[in-house]
């Protein structure tokens, strides 16, 4: 086991690095392409050559190899290395530490996860389990038909009816029925509000789960048809267990190991669900931060960010590896 | 068991799967039930216990009885309980019938601990004196271990501990050895015989091993397309089959004293439970079938003398013959 635990987390180590390395080439590929992104930092205003070269500088990208299309750019690349290694993550266009910017994003982003992720998985196990005992019944159909709905029905759409055409009325009402500051109008509010950042997050967060919990509903539900005819469960039953005990003990959690594995997939989903989300609802979260820093070519800041999603991604694979283990002991003593 | 009907509803229409089978087995005795593959073995077992799932099955018809208590008007939870504490059940593959998330300690007692409120350390001790029961070595280390890592061997022997949990007063066997290499299948067929010689339980063996039949059972059932065809003791039945097709079943035993002979195997294959022959089950596959076993009905059970009984319209003259 300890064994099987460091060789996930090396293993997690070396993808980091090829992330942060393949992120280099892109944006250093870009520079050399569009041109130096110091300028940015100009607006309209057309600097001289001296304060030009200065900002480069402070920014690292002062170095001749961006003028070199095709050039790789190892140097800035193990300079930044060193950098992260030792804390410092430098600082945006306008100056600003990008630690500091990360710590007031991630919070959002956070509690946006916390609402999607409990969605998801309440209403997959829920769902799932139900169609899979009342398999081939009223309910079962109902169910797989909502599933395929939701995957056809895009998230950005979703949140844009939500935004425009429900939330309006809904928030005018609310408003006028309790106050502004009421949890229900809160809880309507078109856009995020950073003095109330979980209220106001609660029903994109369900809105984003809804959507991840479609393929969920699918795999729970097809995991523990698998089991509901296994001959281990026929085995159970012969004992003269009660349904609901075989129910709980043989079919959910013998499901619960091909569920596992698929946490992690519908976890990247929600974390590419969550850019849009961010963006549609003007949550000011990492998504949105990574949404703006491309469009202003903030090369530190985008490199940050998607740094620091990775690290959050290798974590929770990681996890979802030894959760795996946990739940298995095939694994687990292999 | 009396007249046993069980029918699948399928895609295809209704099969019968089980056709008015009767059996039954006392304490102490040990009846094997034969027959090819597909004849209705398993899923008259299954009815036995409450195990069939319906949809698609239903039992149509016939009753089974426990020391007198009829377990089909029971309802499902009531029967299975039931069976829970009296019938234990060994299933052919226990790779597959042990759950692999779970020790094998855990396994042997759930039903002690969820039923009858055994202690986790009452549940242990129970454990180690089940395992050492059927003769696994090493019981105390190995009650904490899972499944997977027993051999084919150990693992029969676990299943058949778990059917024992519950100090059955019958225990079912389908096919406990077929999934085992030959060695270790004569090891645990004694392990089973020892085991119900000292408990005094009643064994119904279900097996496709006719050598294995000879050696360990008093009764013998032989089934063909979900009926039995012939029932009897088994030296009676061997020494003198009263139906072509046990005759015939014998004759495909590969023997050691008739080494170099040929082996004979029964032509054409079991029937589409869709579309039985009309008449005799039996008759297109049987050297003896006449006109009167092709149409009508099936041929009546005929009782013989020794309490033996054969579905055939020459049994008579097939027990003879022999
Ligand atoms: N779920 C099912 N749906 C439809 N038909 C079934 C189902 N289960 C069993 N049957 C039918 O019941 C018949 C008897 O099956 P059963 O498993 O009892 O055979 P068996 O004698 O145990 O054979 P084997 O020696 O292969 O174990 C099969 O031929 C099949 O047609
Ligand atoms: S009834 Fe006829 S066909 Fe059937 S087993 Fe007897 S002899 Fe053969
Ligand atoms: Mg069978």
């Amino acid at each position: 086991m300890g064994r099987y635990v460091l060789r996930r987390v090396l293993q997690g180590i070396l993808t980091l690095f090829l992330v942060i390395f393949l992120l280099h080439l892109l944006t250093t590929f870009a520079i050399q392409l569009n041109g130096n992104p110091a300028l940015a930092f100009f607006g309209d205003r057309v600097p001289t050559q001296a304060q030009l070269s200065a900002v480069s500088a402070r920014f690292g990208l002062d170095d001749p190899c961006y003028n070199q299309l095709g050039n790789p750019c190892f140097g800035p690349f193990v300079n930044r290395l060193k950098d992260y290694l030792s804390g410092d993550f430098g600082t945006n266009l306008r100056g600003r530490e990008i630690t500091s910017i990360v710590a007031t994003a991630a919070p959002n982003s956070f509690r946006l996860f916390l609402v999607v992720t409990a969605t998801w998985l309440v209403v997959g196990m829920f769902l799932g389990s139900t169609a899979a005992r009342r398999r081939g019944k009223v309910v079962d159909h109902g169910i797989r038909g909502f599933s395929v709905m939701i995957d056809a029905l895009p998230v950005f759409v979703m949140l844009l009816v939500y935004r425009y055409v429900i939330t309006v009325p809904v928030y005018t009402w609310a408003k006028k029925q309790f106050g502004s500051d009421s949890f229900i109008a809160l809880l309507f509010k078109p856009s995020f509000d950073s003095d109330h950042p979980m209220i106001t997050v609660i029903i994109p967060g369900i809105l984003l789960g809804l959507a991840g919990s479609a393929a969920f509903i699918r795999l729970v539900r097809a995991a523990q048809l698998e089991n509901y005819n296994s001959d281990h469960v026929r085995a159970a039953r012969s004992k003269g267990l009660s349904e609901r005990h075989v129910r709980v003990f043989h079919i959910v959690r013998n499901s619960s190991i091909p569920v596992a594995t698929a946490v992690g997939i519908v976890f990247t989903e929600a974390l590419a669900g969550a850019v849009i989300t961010e963006g549609v609802m003007n949550i000011y979260g990492m998504g949105g931060l990574l949404w703006n820093a491309v469009r202003d070519s903030d090369v530190s800041l985008i490199i940050g960010i998607v740094t620091l999603l990775a690290i959050v991604t290798i974590v929770v694979m990681i996890l979802v590896d030894l959760l795996y283990a946990a739940l298995d002991p095939r694994i687990r003593y292999e | 068991m009396t007249d046993l009907v069980v029918e699948f509803s399928t895609a295809d229409g209704v099969v019968r799967a089980v056709d008015g089978l009767t059996y039954s087995v006392d304490a102490g005795r040990t009846l094997a039930i034969v027959g090819e593959s597909g004849s209705g073995k398993s899923v008259s077992s299954l009815a036995v216990m409450g195990l069939l799932q319906s949809p698609p099955a239903r039992i149509a018809g016939g009753s089974i009885r426990f020391n007198g208590t009829e377990l089909l008007t029971m309802s499902r939870k009531q029967h299975r309980a039931y069976c829970g504490e009296h019938i234990g059940m060994v299933f052919q593959d226990a790779l597959a019938a042990l759950n692999p998330v779970y020790t094998v300690g855990w396994q042997l007692t759930e039903a002690l601990r969820a039923r009858h409120g055994f202690s986790r350390r009452q549940a242990r001790t129970r454990a180690i004196e089940l395992l050492d029961m059927v003769k696994v070595p090493a019981a105390r280390q190995r009650v904490s271990e899972y499944p997977h890592q027993f051999s084919g061997g150990m693992r029969q022997r676990v299943m058949i501990a778990m059917a024992l949990a519950m100090d059955p007063e019958v225990l079912i066997a389908d096919e406990p050895t077929t999934a085992l290499d030959v060695t270790v299948q004569a090891q645990i067929m004694t392990l089973l015989a020892e085991i119900q010689a000292e408990r005094q339980m009643g064994l119904i063996l279900i097996t496709h091993d006719l050598g294995v039949v000879a050696t360990v059972a008093d009764q013998v059932t032989v089934m063909y397309a979900g009926r039995a065809v012939e029932q009897a003791p088994v030296l009676e039945a061997y020494g003198s089959p009263a139906h072509p097709y046990t005759k015939a079943l014998l004759q495909s035993i590969p023997r050691l004293d008739r080494k170099g002979g040929e082996l004979e195997v029964i032509p054409g294959r079991p029937p589409d439970l869709l579309a039985v022959p009309a008449g005799c089950p039996f008759h297109p596959r049987c050297e003896r079938a006449e006109d009167v076993c092709r149409t009508g009905a099936p041929p009546p059970v005929v009782e013989l003398p020794g309490g033996r009984s054969a579905a055939c319209h020459f049994a008579q003259e097939v027990m003879t013959d022999a």
